[in-house]
């Protein structure tokens, strides 16, 4: 019975398609979201969109864990090629440095909330669009790692198990 | 699409058969899904409320039941105005796409057939998401406006419906990137058996 939980298909994975880039819907759009909203709720005085930046927030913190599980997990599984070597260890590098810098902003986030829900500092939003832009580069390493090096897809797992790939 | 056809712009076109390195459309598809699911999520939680209040308390979390329903409209409304552009990316993406004829995916089919299906059931998913984002909007401002509940249960099972089909949908997807390897860089480069450290390695 174990073994049919161990065995690994042609994606070299336990389960049909990899799943740290869906559990990363869950970090990328919560925070841009958060961002976007605090920014309108900011521009136009209407504070409702604060609790939505908010609430957008602590999802993205309770997911980043999740997402570096699956991530640390299909890392373990990627053999990756010589070439990807290098942009695997900065996405995990800048993946597990984000979950710290995330929660730290989200508890900042939770003090700012209790004190005053209608109201948003404007380093706040200076920290929170530097937050988005390191995402941002998370995101095009991620990308790299799929789109251009094909980390996982079944035509580079059978090259790198043929040994075609060193 | 053909590829006398496709030959004719592709002089523009890198490896991966796209004016760019890194797809479009997989990007947007963060922002469709996490914002609809999170969404539906925040209206289960708004309605369930009284039974997970205690939750909050004990997190020390000042939680109004209202808030949980802005959530739940804002990011509606955000992932049906995303999802024009994912599904607009999409098709043209997969104008491009040249994946190989004679592979079957792990459900069995070929290609097109998956091409077939994903495109014509994200347009089907689009017209599903206005139509919530609408319903969203008469519950809040027109039906329930009076009410502490801004939604029925038939727009949370609705929602979660629609999931479902996203599941399979998203598979779909992921079976094209991953096993016909379209859009894909290092897959393409393989199957024109050209040597990936060579080409990768050197360029950039």
């Amino acid at each position: 019975m174990l073994e049919s939980l161990t065995a690994l298909n042609d994606h070299n994975l336990p389960y049909p398609d990899p799943l740290h880039p869906i559990v990363v819907h869950f970090v990328v759009a919560m925070i841009l979201f958060a961002f976007f909203c605090d920014l309108i709720g900011f521009l136009t005085g209407k504070t409702r969109f604060f609790e939505v930046g908010w609430w957008n927030l602590f999802v993205a913190t309770v997911s980043i864990f999740i997402a570096i599980i699956f991530g640390q997990f299909e890392a373990g599984l990627a053999k990756p090629y010589n070439l990807v070597k290098s942009v695997l260890n900065y996405h995990t590098l800048i993946g597990w440095s984000l979950s710290g810098v995330l929660a730290a902003i989200t508890a900042w986030r939770y003090v700012l909330r209790s004190r005053d829900p209608q109201r948003l500092p404007i380093h706040y939003l200076a920290v929170a669009l530097l937050l988005t832009i390191i995402v941002g580069f998370q995101v095009y390493l991620g990308d790299e790692l799929v789109w251009v090096y094909g980390i996982h897809t079944v035509p580079v797992m059978e090259a790198v198990k043929d040994g075609i790939l060193p | 699409m053909n590829s006398e056809l496709i030959d004719q712009v592709s002089a523009q076109m890198g490896a991966n058969g796209l004016p760019y390195t890194i797809p479009i459309h997989p990007n947007l598809v963060h922002l469709t899904l996490g914002l609809f699911i999170i969404g539906i999520i925040f209206d289960v939680a708004g309605v369930l409320f009284p039974l997970e209040n205690w939750l909050f308390k004990y997190l020390g979390l000042a939680v109004e039941r209202a808030q949980l329903f802005e959530v739940g409209w804002y990011n509606m409304v955000a992932s049906a105005v995303i999802t024009f552009f994912t599904v607009a990316a999409g098709f043209y993406e997969m104008l491009l796409a040249t994946p190989p004829a004679s592979l079957k995916s792990s459900w069995g089919l070929q290609a097109m057939e998956t091409m077939m299906w994903h495109g014509v059931g994200g347009v089907f998913l689009l017209a599903l998401m206005i139509g919530m984002t609408f319903w969203r909007g008469w519950q809040r401002y027109i039906s329930c406006k009076e009410s502490d509940i801004q939604v029925r249960w038939s727009y949370i099972f609705a929602g979660i419906s629609i999931m479902f089909v996203m599941y399979l949908h998203g598979t779909l997807g992921a079976q094209l990137a991953g096993e016909f390897g379209v859009h894909n860089t290092a897959d393409n480069l393989l199957r024109m058996g050209q040597d990936i450290n060579n080409v990768l390695g050197s360029g950039n």
